[in-house]
């Protein structure tokens, strides 16, 4: 699925992930492909991403918003 | 007829005042450059925030929130964005000009605080009674322009709204310069809070989302989210805003002097035509006594 890391000054990340977990406001949450559509918001926290490579990146994030669509996972993060 | 020497004083001076303003020029686009960049690199995150605050609030009721309390009250706060540095055109005189009608005029009556962000409008409304006192909010402000990024701005877009939601302000209004292009800036006078309840387009709602961990607690995150956005834009808008009307004003400088210094170095030479002619009949009159 693509994955959109964006914040107000630039874009973090963009490009297809097998999977990813968010620091949810009622906890951690992981998404996988063909997730179905959802808006979540998050708390402080560590976002990890697992690219196609299996290389794992992470993104220490203030709080944000998800938006799942039709697997584009758009963050919008602070 | 001007001395020689005081006109070649003064081509010197005309050129070097023209060789700053020309730097300063160049120094404004490379910065408008920079500035323009910031504006358009949040504007996918204003856009997908809009988006996604539109379709989570179109089946809700946002006038229960914090920031949408509507009062008849009178604490007006007004928000003036300016610059730290002058030599911008009308880019300041617009913002002081537009605060006093907006004290004199709109807000006629009210009880006003002005808030003033860069030290132009700070100079102008330090000295009145509208000045910013007795509350908690930032005063300085000025050097939020040399470092702005919204991790910065974030906070100062914190304490106003919380001082709103504490009552201490029943209106927030920001004033700055919008950004069109390098050459115009529009005044704008943008309400900030309350919030203007989004006019929901009924075309949302078409993909049935899910929501985690409610519909409400989304609302209640995103709400002050886009505020601060809002708030961050306006600064961004202000800062292109006064590098182009700073560049569009030195460019014109540069022109001027480039006139100016025209129009010197033909008084130039003929105050030296002048002088040779005088100093020829000079010799020729001595030569004919002579000869005599």
């Amino acid at each position: 699925m693509k994955l959109e890391i964006i914040t107000p000054d630039k874009k973090l990340f963009e490009g297809s992930v097998k999977s990813a977990v968010f620091p949810g406001s009622e906890g951690s949450f992981g998404l996988l492909n063909n997730h179905a559509p959802m808006i979540a918001t998050l708390k402080a926290g560590t976002i990890e991403l697992t690219e196609e490579s299996n290389n794992k990146v992470s993104f220490d994030v203030k709080g944000g918003v998800v938006e799942v669509f039709k697997n584009k996972v758009t963050v919008l993060a602070e | 007829m001007p001395n020689l020497k005081e006109v070649r004083n003064r081509i010197t001076s005309v050129s070097s005042t023209m060789q700053i303003t020309s730097a300063m020029k160049m120094v404004s686009a490379a910065k408008l450059k920079r500035a323009q960049d910031a504006i358009i690199q949040m504007r996918p995150y204003a856009v997908k925030l809009q988006e996604i605050l539109q379709n989570v609030s179109s089946s809700l009721d946002t006038s229960e929130n914090a920031y949408a309390r509507q009062t008849n009250g009178k604490n007006v706060l007004i928000i003036a964005l300016s610059s730290n540095r002058g030599l911008a055109g009308a880019f300041n005189a617009n913002i002081i000009k537009k605060t006093w009608s907006l004290i004199r005029n709109e807000y006629a009556g009210h009880n006003i605080s002005v808030l003033s962000i860069g030290k132009k409008v700070q100079d102008a409304f330090k000295r009145t009674d509208y000045n910013i006192k007795g509350t908690d909010l930032p005063t300085n402000l000025n050097e939020l322009f040399d470092k702005l990024t919204f991790n910065n701005v974030a906070p100062v877009a914190e304490t106003i709204m919380e001082a709103f939601a504490n009552k201490q302000f029943d209106q927030v209004v920001i004033v700055y310069n919008q950004f069109k292009n390098a050459a115009v800036q529009a005044v704008q006078v943008e309400q900030f809070l309350p919030i203007i309840p989004t006019a929901s387009e009924g075309k949302s709602g078409s993909v049935d989302y899910i929501f985690e961990p409610s519909k409400e607690f989304i609302v209640n995150d995103l709400i002050p989210r886009s505020l601060k956005t809002q708030f961050y834009k306006a600064m961004l808008d202000s800062l292109a805003s006064e590098h182009g009307a700073r560049m569009t004003a030195m460019h014109k400088a540069t022109d001027n002097a480039k006139e100016m210094l025209k129009n010197l170095k033909i008084s130039y030479n003929k105050a030296r035509q002048t002088a040779i002619t005088t100093e020829i009949l000079e010799i020729v009159a001595g030569a004919e006594a002579l000869n005599g």
